[in-house]
């Protein structure tokens, strides 16, 4: 690969890599404490899966406070439709009477 | 709780349950990694992300390594097949680049003294992004690494045939797109 080229674009090329060698990336940032990123990756990796429910708790916290809230806003509709009152399930009796026409 | 000092010993140690052995392997090649991986990141954030991923890889591997050869050559191969896989994965997002930077410090024989390094960099990265990821891959550990053809071979573990023809296939398109005639 290092054989006498006539063609002036390798030189122009081996000119940009030989700068470009000169320049060495700059990992300074990322080297800091880059040891301890991966240990924690590492220990991450090894959790059980039910250790992830602990992390879900406050989601189901928040949903069980707005569904609690929802209830109390929006209380069951009294209809006389006779699905919503088998839905509601505190028409029993009159359902039954209805369906059977009494 | 005597301290192994040898990368072989700390291995060992890692593989037996021992956090802090393996804590010392990062902390001895993270430079040689993430320079070698710097070479193929974008940006900073893709270079801790190409570190990690090696490292885990390593750390997952690690009963994999026979100890017939030092550790440092073993996770170099591991760190240019993570890498090459990132250049893989990204090769489609690429294809649209921007060739602008390209236009000619360079090739403008009135500019004195040429580009600075950093302006090489650019101008490499840019054109660079265009090869297939074999082909970025074999020039970037050929050229800017400084790596002979066989010991790229061996870090890819294809074979020097080859890893010649991928370089010469990379210079080809590099000095097609540096000199500005892009056919793609």
């Amino acid at each position: 690969m290092n054989d006498k080229r006539h063609d002036p674009r390798d030189a122009e090329l081996d000119r940009l890599f030989e700068l470009a060698r000169q320049a060495p990336p700059d990992i300074s940032g990322v080297e800091r404490n880059f040891e301890g990123r991966v240990m924690a990756r590492i220990r991450e990796s090894r959790e059980p899966w039910y250790a992830w429910a602990w992390r879900l708790a406050p989601i189901f916290l928040v949903l069980t406070i707005l569904l609690g809230g929802w209830s109390v806003l929006y209380p069951p509709i009294h209809a006389a439709d006779p699905v919503t009152m088998l839905a509601s399930g505190t028409q029993e009796v009159a359902l039954l009477d209805y369906l059977t026409g009494e | 709780m005597a301290v192994p000092d040898g990368d072989a010993d700390l291995v060992r140690s890692a593989i037996g349950g021992d956090d802090e052995a393996f804590a010392e392997l990062v902390r001895r090649h993270k430079g040689m990694v993430l320079r070698s991986a710097a070479r193929f990141a974008r940006n900073p954030a893709e270079l801790e992300d190409l570190g990690q991923e090696t490292f885990l890889r390593v750390f997952r591997d690690l009963r994999s390594f026979r100890g017939d050869a030092p550790f440092g050559h073993w996770l170099s191969r591991i760190t240019v097949r993570v890498c090459y896989d990132a250049l893989r994965k990204r090769r489609r997002e690429e294809k649209d680049i921007s060739m602008e930077v390209l236009a000619s410090p360079v090739a403008d024989p009135s500019t004195g003294s040429g580009p600075s390094a950093h302006l090489a960099r650019m101008i490499l990265d840019q054109a660079m992004s265009r090869l297939k990821p074999e082909d970025r891959l074999v020039i970037t550990l050929f050229e800017l690494e400084d790596r002979s053809v066989r010991e790229v071979a061996e870090l890819t573990g294809w074979s020097e045939t080859r890893v010649k023809v991928r370089a010469f296939r990379a210079r080809r398109t590099l000095k097609r797109l540096i000199g500005g005639d892009d056919e793609r």
